[in-house]
């Protein structure tokens, strides 16, 4: 009965092509605007590192002085101060741990024919490759002892890699980052988390990845500035050293745990990490230690931003306006069939039948609202990917939106239908039959 | 005008009737709000950063591989900044530590006295050895520009503090309302070691390196200082003659390269391309929202267009009688475009409820802004309208029924 | 009352010419119940449509009520219509959203009528057909004969010169066929001239007049006392008693 029904459906859109089209567009339209939106929601808010992101930590301190602390206001750290890096690297916490910066620093290539230019890296802790699965190409991280003294090694992306040495493997070769030597001791394979959720404090959260990385001894060696955000609450030293000694944060740390079970276990550390500190004369206002796992982390820093938050609600409203619109489309193309439901009802149908009939015919209109549904929302995207490389990252359809987009088309229609059919199987047999 | 009877024979005929209505009511609120959002934004990216002749400026950042130490940073940018001020087209360049929109820089909390607890505003704070209010063409409207001898320039390892600064309008407001601002002291930080800064000018504005919509996107500070010996490089912001910008830009570049004896990279970015970059998401936002509203338009109108179609068909019979009955072409217009006034007319008292709801949740939600009274009002009329047109055609060919259908059977 | 001369009605569709009426001439006087038979297509439909001012025709004249027909607008007819004449249906043709009194109100709003002369009317007119207490009702809660008794209380209440009723008893028992032809008839003994379209053959006999149609011409028969004599065009042989 249901592929009788479904060629009953087909050739029913075949009959009045006018209502067809309006109710198909209709409906796709309504399907490609939710379903852009949601593509985008789904790609900024899908979690970049699933395996892991309820194990990977990100602690925030208020570092800031006590006089001028309102208890209960919004925590005004995004970062942690390098004092704080340094003890917590210390604190054997979790299973791994790292400290990083972001750092901008120009490279000089070794042929002569490319200029020098100004790459975008970050200068973390050795942990930081295997706790964010960095894939390796060649070589492998550096060492731990290099990781302590801060030597300087340098792993480079596979673009920059490309970009200066071609095919060749440059791992053992030496290039001027900084103006000073490093010695290239791995090329990681293309490694763009979206977001980049490791470092989502200052420059674009989502985009191209880092183009290098140096041990963190090795940038606060070299005193290089951070390429990103720093927050002073009180006045500090001047100076590189001044800031090394102060309470500015510009660092951002990440905790890794065997198990998201540790986390109490994470707090209660860092809330004595905190009251020993205070002993000291730092963190007076001994407000709440924050810890935060990765998606709580992008949710905290606003990751899927209040735009894209109020364009996915506003298509929302637009498909509830065309399944509106395509409910009073179905009761019309319905409500002139009265007279075929009256003769099918004569010859035996149930109003079970009818019914089916009926929600069939409107699943097949959703089907072809999905089709054309998803041929806009294709357009849909890639006129919004136009805007910028950053949102062209995530303004991209996957399989599962694909899917999804059929599934909600035929969900839609049949939504829409229900009214039309339910009307449409309370025909009365004898009424249709004697008006002939 | 038979009002009563075409209620009643409404309420006894509701389905059709409530989703016309809904549509009107769903499109009524989302309209509203989203033309609203357009005009909110747009204007955002209309504001005038206060600099003047925006399309001449153009900043460059230099950044010297070999920078040898503090001394020898400082003479390089000054050298730097000589090699450009020599290039044919540039007007005036100053060595400067942010731009306005560029969406990089510093803030700084201010306060009128040290014993604050709180801060008085948050500004934006930019610094540079030279005139910013002679490259940007700022307006002076209290007090002057800095005199020669008030610029310092600063080595970032000592603990040398500015102190003097120029405020923006917007801010002298905000920490002395109704007063001029001119020889007041202001204070970086509150407590012991804020910086005491006098005000000797106020320029009617100058917009945040973030330029947001607040009014915090107009406070800003500038102090008349270099500060050199940290960042191994500098950023210079130039204006040109007008319409010479790109020509500048290379020539600027070349003179740059041709004067270092080490390599140097640079970047140039013109402050179109700041703007152009802080508010393109909000443009795309109101492009989005300017078709999803031409759209929702023309949904509304296919259904109501659609609905009143069917009725025509429905009740052919019974229109036959009413002309029968003595109804005139006019009459039957009347009535449907009566039924459809009262139609439209619950989807609009429905469309005003949900689009305050809707507002609210945006407000509460989203931080966007009270929705003004007049975007459903507005909006109330253009539905009515379209509810009247949409009506006309259906309404037409009702009218033409002739009255003979009335004696034809079933 | 009413006076047809000579006229004709042709309907063209595509290349196909047809002639509903031709040469027809009538006349009906105040006060009259004329029947009107004839086999189905004879164009007796034609005749009350043109009669009722719901068609045009082709050629010829239509005086009703002393206002020649010819040339007028539809407005014009529409409003003769509303003022003049009153409509019974086969089918009843009762709006089912509306309640009674609203049924029985739709002719005198496009007369013009204030609310309470209309008020008046209606009750005054559900009250002759013996339907006043079911004003608030809706056609749907009634059965066959009641539905038309209030048809013809609309048709009643705009005080019409000429009620045309077309096939009124059609749809109806036996019974209710009965109890309509009576109320018709009271109507007519008022002072309102009925024409009435009708093949049952008990109820042409019933009236004083009979005009028979066929091939869209007339057969006018009258009855004079127990018998009726032939008058008009196709008057040859056809006497019935």
């Amino acid at each position: 009965m249901f592929s009788y029904y479904f060629k009953l459906g087909l050739r029913s859109l075949r009959r009045n092509p006018a209502l067809t089209a309006l109710m198909v567009l209709t409906l796709a339209i309504g399907v490609a605007a939710s379903v852009s939106t949601l593509t985008i929601l789904h790609m900024m808010s899908g979690d970049p590192i699933p395996h892991k992101s309820d194990r990977l930590f990100v602690p925030i301190f208020d570092v800031a002085p006590a006089d001028n602390y309102n208890p209960g206001e919004k925590l005004r750290e995004n970062q942690v101060s390098y004092l704080d890096v340094m003890n917590l690297l210390k604190s054997g916490q979790g299973v791994r741990r790292t400290g990083l910066y972001g750092i901008a620093a120009p490279i000089e290539p070794p042929r002569k024919d490319l200029p020098a230019f100004s790459a975008q890296g970050v200068a973390p802790t050795r942990d930081f490759f295997a706790m964010f699965d960095v894939p390796f190409l060649r070589g492998q991280a550096w060492s731990v002892q290099d990781d302590e003294r801060g030597a300087d090694v340098v792993v480079l992306s596979r673009d920059i890699a490309e970009k200066l040495f071609g095919e060749a493997n440059p791992v053992g070769q030496r290039i001027n980052v900084m103006g000073f030597p490093f010695t290239i001791v791995g090329v990681t394979d293309k490694w763009t988390p979206q977001p980049r959720y490791y470092k989502l404090v200052g420059g674009e959260q989502f985009g191209k990845g880092e183009e290098f990385f140096i041990p963190l001894a090795s940038a606060i060696r070299h005193e290089t500035t951070h390429n990103g955000g720093m927050n002073c609450s009180e006045r500090s030293d001047p100076g590189f050293q001044g800031t090394l000694r102060s309470n500015c944060t510009w660092l951002q740390f990440w905790f890794e745990t065997a198990s998201s079970g540790e986390r109490a276990q994470l707090q209660s550390y860092i809330d004595n990490y905190a009251s020993e500190q205070r002993k000291l004369g730092r963190m007076k206002r001994a407000a709440p230690n924050k810890l935060f796992n990765v998606t709580e982390w992008m949710e905290e820093r606003e990751v899927v931003g209040k735009d894209t938050k109020l364009s996915a609600w506003l298509a929302f409203g637009f498909l509830l306006l065309c399944l509106v619109n395509t409910i009073g489309l179905l009761l019309a193309k319905f409500s002139v069939r009265a007279a075929e439901v009256g003769i099918r009802r004569a010859l035996g149908a149930s109003r079970r039948e009818i019914f089916r009939q009926f929600l069939i015919e409107s699943a097949v209109v959703g089907l072809a609202g999905g089709v054309l549904g998803l041929v806009l929302a294709f357009g849909a995207l890639a006129l919004i990917a136009m805007q910028s490389s950053e949102v062209a990252v995530v303004a991209h359809m996957d399989l599962t939106m694909l899917a999804f987009t059929f599934a909600m088309s035929v969900f839609a229609a049949v939504l829409a239908g229900l009214l039309p059919t339910w009307r449409a199987c309370q025909v009365t047999p004898a009424i249709q039959l004697k008006s002939q | 005008m038979e009002i009563r009877p075409i209620l009643s024979a409404l309420l006894r005929n509701k389905t059709g009737a409530i989703l016309v209505a809904l549509q009107v009511a769903l499109s009524l609120a989302i309209l509203a709000n989203a033309l609203h959002i357009v005009s909110e934004r747009r204007h955002a990216a209309a504001r005038p950063s206060g600099v003047a002749d925006e399309q001449s400026v153009f900043s460059v950042s230099v950044r010297n591989l070999s920078s040898g130490g503090p001394e020898q940073q400082l003479a390089t940018q000054k050298r730097e900044a000589e090699v450009m001020r020599a290039v044919p087209g540039v007007v005036a360049v100053a060595n400067v530590n942010q731009i306005p929109l560029s969406q990089s820089g510093w803030n700084n909390s201010v306060a009128v006295d040290r014993k604050q607890v709180d801060e008085t505003a948050p500004s934006s704070f930019y610094f540079s050895p030279d005139s910013l209010v002679k490259v940007w063409g700022l307006k002076l409207v209290e007090g002057r520009d800095f005199l020669p001898s008030e610029y310092m320039d600063i080595d970032a390892n000592t603990n040398v503090t500015p102190r003097h600064v120029i405020v923006t309008k917007a801010l002298a407001e905000k920490m002395w309302p109704g007063v001029p601002a001119t020889g007041k002291n202001m204070y970086f930080g509150t407590g012991e070691d804020a910086i005491e800064v006098r005000v000797v000018g106020v320029v009617e504005r100058l917009q945040t390196q973030s330029a947001q919509v607040t009014a915090r996107g107009e406070y800003s500070s500038i102090a008349p200082m270099r500060m050199y010996g940290g960042y191994p490089g500098a950023l210079y912001t130039i204006r040109a003659e007008p319409g010479q910008r790109e020509r500048v830009i290379r020539d600027v570049e070349a003179a740059l390269r041709k004067a270092s004896p080490t390599p140097v990279i640079l970047e140039s970015t013109t402050l179109d391309k700041h703007r152009a970059d802080r508010y393109r998401a909000d443009l795309a936002l109101s492009w989005m929202l300017v078709t999803v509203s031409v759209l929702l338009l023309l949904i509304t109108a296919s259904g109501i267009v659609g609905m009143a179609s069917l009725w025509v068909t429905q009740r052919r019979k019974q229109i036959g009688v009413r002309r029968a009955l003595g109804a005139r072409r006019a009459d039957i217009l009347r009535y449907f475009v009566t039924e459809n006034f009262m139609i439209t007319s619950a989807g609009v008292f429905g469309g005003v409820l949900l689009g305050v709801a809707l507002n609210q949740l945006l407000v509460s939600k989203l931080e966007m802004a009270r929705l003004p009274l007049g975007y459903l009002a507005g909006g109330s009329l253009v539905f009515w309208m379209l509810g009247v047109i949409a009506v006309y055609g259906p309404a037409w060919r009702a009218a033409s029924t002739s009255p003979a259908l009335a004696t034809r059977s079933a | 009352m009413l006076r047809m001369t000579n006229l004709s009605k042709v309907y063209r569709t595509h290349m196909i010419e047809t002639h509903a009426l031709r040469g027809f001439e009538i006349q009906v006087n105040k006060g009259e119940f004329v029947t009107v038979t004839g086999p189905s297509g004879s164009g007796k439909t034609s005749f009350l449509n043109i009669a009722g001012l719901l068609e045009e025709f082709t050629s010829g004249e239509y005086v009703l009520d002393g206002v020649n027909v010819k040339g007028m607008n539809d407005d014009a007819r529409s409003r003769l219509r509303n003022e003049k004449l009153g409509f019974i249906f086969q089918g009843f043709n009762l709006i089912p959203d509306l309640s009674l009194f609203d049924n029985v109100d739709v002719p005198l709003r496009y007369r013009g009528f204030n609310a309470a002369e209309r008020k008046e009317r209606i009750e005054d007119a559900l009250a002759k057909v013996g339907l006043a207490s079911r004003m608030k009702h809706f056609p749907a809660e009634l059965s066959g004969g009641q539905q038309q008794r209030v048809a013809i209380a609309r048709a009643l209440a705009g005080s019409p010169k000429l009620l045309l009723a077309d096939e009124p008893t059609g749809n109806l028992d036996t019974q209710m066929a009965r109890g309509v032809m009576e109320l018709l008839e009271e109507i007519n003994a008022a002072g309102t001239t009925i024409l009435m379209v009708t093949h049952d053959p008990e109820l042409a006999v019933r009236t004083t007049r009979n005009v028979h149609i066929i091939d869209g011409q007339v057969s006018d028969l009258v009855r004079k006392g127990p018998t009726l004599a032939a008058v008009g065009s196709n008057a040859a042989g056809a006497t019935v008693a």
